[in-house]
């Protein structure tokens, strides 16, 4: 294994980790504004984690770009539904969660 | 419309063509007419963005470690036994101008630490903070200003 494959492993695990987190927070947070934000902002990084890990393995610069443009649509469209699934909630009354 | 702004969102479509086939020369006979129909589109529903490019430069870096840190603590929060959250719903006065700038900060403020943006009515934008104990006030008056740079605008005081 070269430098390069040790650093996209490691991208890769870390990456990881942000899922799993993201997952917990999924079931253990209270309620849907709470899970929201778990999982847009743990799955963005975690994504973003393994496009970095994927991208310095690429053979062509297309292939960057196009892992670029993956993440970048996910990112749009992950923070797009995490709005519309709060403000949906907020419309149907559900009250947020309080201690 | 200015002329380089049509220019340049052709330039930013073709090139996109040209990442999703990997250079293929010949697809250029589908790229082509979808690349002009993706314009006609794009400037019928956006006809002027006062997008200051240079900008991004510095809103670039700013974003990315920012919403780094928001994945961080989420997971932070997540995983820690005591699950420390005090969540609210905070209703935030926006002072950036109606239209783009204040979605484009509805999408940043839920992808940075803390904050969910779950409602934009008319200037003001509903937020879900997972820490009201949290410096989420300032963190919000931060990315506004910097949303107003990067749309060349000003915010409205009150």
């Amino acid at each position: 294994m070269t430098l390069i494959d040790y650093l996209t492993a490691a991208l890769l695990l870390a990456g990881a980790i942000f899922f799993f987190a993201g997952t917990v927070g999924l079931l253990r947070f209270p309620d849907v504004y709470t899970r929201l934000h778990a999982l847009t902002k743990a799955d963005n990084v975690g994504l973003g984690l393994m496009v970095v890990a994927l991208a310095i393995q690429a053979e062509s610069w297309t292939a960057v770009g196009k892992l670029l443009l993956i993440w970048l649509l996910v990112m749009l469209a992950g923070a797009s539904v995490a709005h519309l699934v709060a403000r949906g909630a907020l419309r149907r009354g559900v009250r947020p969660w309080k201690q | 419309m200015s002329g380089l702004s049509i220019l340049l969102r052709g330039i930013l479509f073709s090139l996109i063509w040209w990442l999703l086939t990997d250079g293929d020369t010949a697809s250029w006979w589908i790229g082509v007419p979808a690349v002009a129909l993706a314009l006609i589109i794009n400037i019928a529903l956006l006809p002027s963005s006062n997008l200051v490019w240079h900008e991004f430069l510095i809103f670039v870096p700013f974003f990315l470690l920012r919403s780094l840190l928001g994945g961080v603590d989420v997971a932070r929060r997540a995983i820690d036994p005591r699950m420390p959250i005090a969540p609210a719903l905070f209703e935030y006065p926006l002072r950036l101008p109606a239209g783009m700038p204040q979605v484009f900060m509805a999408n940043t403020v839920s992808l940075l630490p803390g904050t969910l943006s779950a409602e934009l009515c008319t200037n003001c934008l509903k937020v879900h903070v997972l820490d009201s104990r949290g410096g989420f006030l300032a963190e919000l008056e931060a990315v506004e200003q910097r949303v107003a740079r990067l749309f060349g605008t000003s915010l409205k005081t009150f």
